[in-house]
């Protein structure tokens, strides 16, 4: 639920509540107003009555009139004077009434009577109802405009923090930049925006100083590498070594190749990721894809492939160095996982580039495909070969997926040939 | 032939000139910009070998100074730094080539030799390995005068060796050299070997001795 519907819904509940009360203390405060104002007047009536027996030692005519009724009844005994509701039946109107009464008792002629004055409450009823009416016309407009508020203001107010939610959402860490605070006006917002900037430049700040120690390191490992290969490069001119002695030195190489390729390629995606291969130009991949293949082609003769490429001519912006380590790694990977004997095929449309191999089923998650250091057992690659790839699709925004079926690897790049 | 190595560690530069002075090459070394500068305004030198970050110094700026003064000594760059940029304006500045770290040092004579045959050559681009001659410019070999005829791959190797001779060269540097970085990993050893096989078979059907041995499987030696 929304923080403004769950406000408004609390808010309009209780204004209800609040106004309904208030309407019934309100009906009942007019109420007695109104029936005290009859009273008032029912007094008068008994004034003018006494004052009538008093001079004249009878009583008056009993006079009714529509909204008046004057009863006298004999009496035994004399009446409290009490005012009362009740319920008379009108001649005029042939249905019952509430009339307010005052009874009093008064003595003429040597007589005791009762005296009855009566007067319909119909006005007094009439006169509250329309209150009534007006007042919930006035609740039910209080309310609608309540609500409209609600709704107009809470989201204008509110505006400031959907942008900054909006900024959190958008915030790539690759752009560089921390989220400006905004000056929006409210304290809260403010406070927020500061925050969020705050952290935001920290992370990059981080990721910035995380990424130059891997760089640094990197590179700091290259002279001691340097020093170890050139080291047994001159261990193997000894003549006196033995073969048991060659084979521990041929481990090392190995071992070195290894780092000094691992260093490399993580150097590369660095660089990569920094953004360092900015300048592009229009590349032809077609005829870097052949010149691949040829430079391959003792791989793939060892490996007995069979290749089949369909390439649509067309160009692709991008830097030329990165497009050929794309291709160098797409192939080098769909060559390297393959099975002796198996098939390669390379589909260059103008949509798309797809490298499809035979091989057995990958032994850890597809989704992981494109992470760093994700290989099979068996692999004696880096680890980081689609990795790179992967880093240069998402520089270029080019998507990229994996698909295994029927014992096909196929790779695919979203692309667009221009010619 | 007379070269500079400027390399501020001390391991490494020992390294390369025990190496190359098997070859002939008299090595002189500076462990920074300014010693550098120094032996680089005293003497002439065939090839200078250079890093580019140095404790005292950039590379670059001695290359920039020796091309001021209008000598001709060959550069090699040799840099921890395997970048472009660096490996551009290297070579916009004048060198001759670039070789990232770390390197084989049969690949840095390798280097080297190209260098400084390319820079002496004035119309003599035939490299002789007794019988065998390699026209670098021609790219071709001939055997007792035969013409031979070698593949890229085999061509290469044969340079190769002529570049490392009476040294062992080990497998990874010749898959490093055949192949660049492109194809990592033991994969590749399989194919030197048949390119290697093919080799001595062409060489020596052409009449040429065998002077390729295998020293325990794990590298190769033309002597």
């Amino acid at each position: 639920m929304k923080l403004f519907t769950k406000y408004s819904r609390v808010n309009i509940v209780a204004s209800i509540l609040a106004l309904l009360l208030g309407s019934i203390g309100y009906y009942f405060i007019i109420r007695s107003v109104l029936i005290h104002q009859l009273d008032d007047t029912l007094k008068v009536e008994e004034a003018e009555i006494l004052d009538y027996v008093k001079t004249h030692d009878r009583l008056p005519e009993p006079a009714n009139y529509r909204d008046q009724q004057v009863h006298f009844l004999p009496a035994q005994t004399e009446t409290p004077r009490k005012f009362t509701n009740a319920n008379r039946l009108d001649q005029h109107h042939q249905e019952d009434r509430y009339y307010r009464e005052l009874l009093f008792s008064v003595r003429a002629g040597g007589q005791l009577y009762t005296v009855s004055v009566a007067t319909s409450e119909e006005e007094t009823e009439d006169l509250l109802e329309w209150i009534m009416l007006v007042t919930a016309a006035m609740i039910l407009l209080l309310l609608g405009t309540l609500f409209l508020a609600n709704r107009l203001l809470l989201r204008r107010i509110w505006q400031p923090f959907y942008n900054t939610l909006e900024g959190i959402r958008q915030f790539n860490l690759s752009s560089r930049k921390p989220l400006p605070a905004r000056d929006n006006g409210i304290e809260e917002f403010k406070n927020l925006d500061s925050a969020v900037e705050q952290m935001t430049g920290k992370i990059l700040k981080d990721y910035e100083m995380l990424k130059n120690f891997a760089d640094n390191a990197s590179h700091e490992m290259q002279t001691p590498l340097a020093i170890i290969n050139s080291k047994l490069d001159l261990m193997i001119q000894d003549q006196g070594l033995g073969e048991g002695h060659l084979r521990q030195l041929q481990a090392m190489y190995d071992a070195v190749g290894r780092l000094s390729k691992l260093n490399q390629s993580l150097l590369l995606l660095t660089k990569i990721e920094n953004n360092q291969f900015a300048h592009a130009d229009p590349v032809a991949l077609a005829p870097l894809i052949e010149d691949k293949m040829v430079q391959f082609e003792d791989l793939i003769r060892a490996r007995n492939l069979t290749v089949q490429t369909i390439l649509e001519n067309g160009k692709l912006r991008m830097n030329a160095y990165l497009a050929d380590i794309l291709l160098n790694n797409l192939l080098i990977n769909a060559i390297r996982h393959n099975r002796d004997g198996g098939q390669l095929d390379i589909r260059l449309q103008e949509d798309a580039l797809v490298i499809s191999n035979t091989g057995p089923a990958l032994l850890f998650d597809p989704a992981t495909i494109f992470d760093r250091f994700t290989k099979g057992h068996h692999s004696d690659g880096t680890g980081l070969g689609l990795a790179i790839v992967k880093q240069i699709c998402d520089n270029y925004e080019f998507p990229l997926s994996y698909s295994y079926t029927s014992n096909i690897h196929s790779i695919r790049i979203g692309l667009l040939l221009q010619h | 032939m007379k070269l500079l190595i400027v390399e501020d560690e001390r391991t490494l530069s020992d390294s390369i000139v025990s190496y190359l002075k098997q070859e002939s090459f008299i090595c002189d070394t500076a462990d920074g910009y300014a010693s550098a500068l120094e032996k680089m305004d005293l003497f002439d030198y065939d090839c200078i070998l250079l890093d580019i970050n140095l404790q005292d110094g950039n590379g670059l700026e001695l290359l920039k100074e020796l091309k001021n003064n209008r000598k001709t000594d060959g550069v090699l760059i040799i840099s921890a730094r395997n970048s472009l940029e660096d490996k551009v304006s290297g070579l916009q500045l004048g060198a001759d080539d670039y070789l990232p770290k770390p390197f084989h040092l049969s690949e840095l004579s390798a280097r080297v030799t190209a260098i400084i045959r390319r820079r002496n050559s004035a119309g003599n681009n035939i490299l002789h390995l007794e019988e065998i001659h390699i026209d670098t410019q021609a790219k071709s070999v001939t055997v007792n005068d035969r013409s031979l005829d070698l593949t890229r791959k085999e061509y290469q190797l044969l340079l190769y060796f002529a570049y490392n001779r009476g040294r062992v060269v080990s497998k990874n540097a010749i898959a490093e050299h055949l192949w660049s970085d492109e194809i990592g990993g033991a994969a590749n050893y399989d194919f030197i070997y048949t390119h290697i096989k093919n080799l001595r078979r062409k060489l020596v059907d052409a009449g040429s001795r065998d002077y390729i041995n295998s020293v325990y499987g794990m590298g190769y030696k033309f002597a």
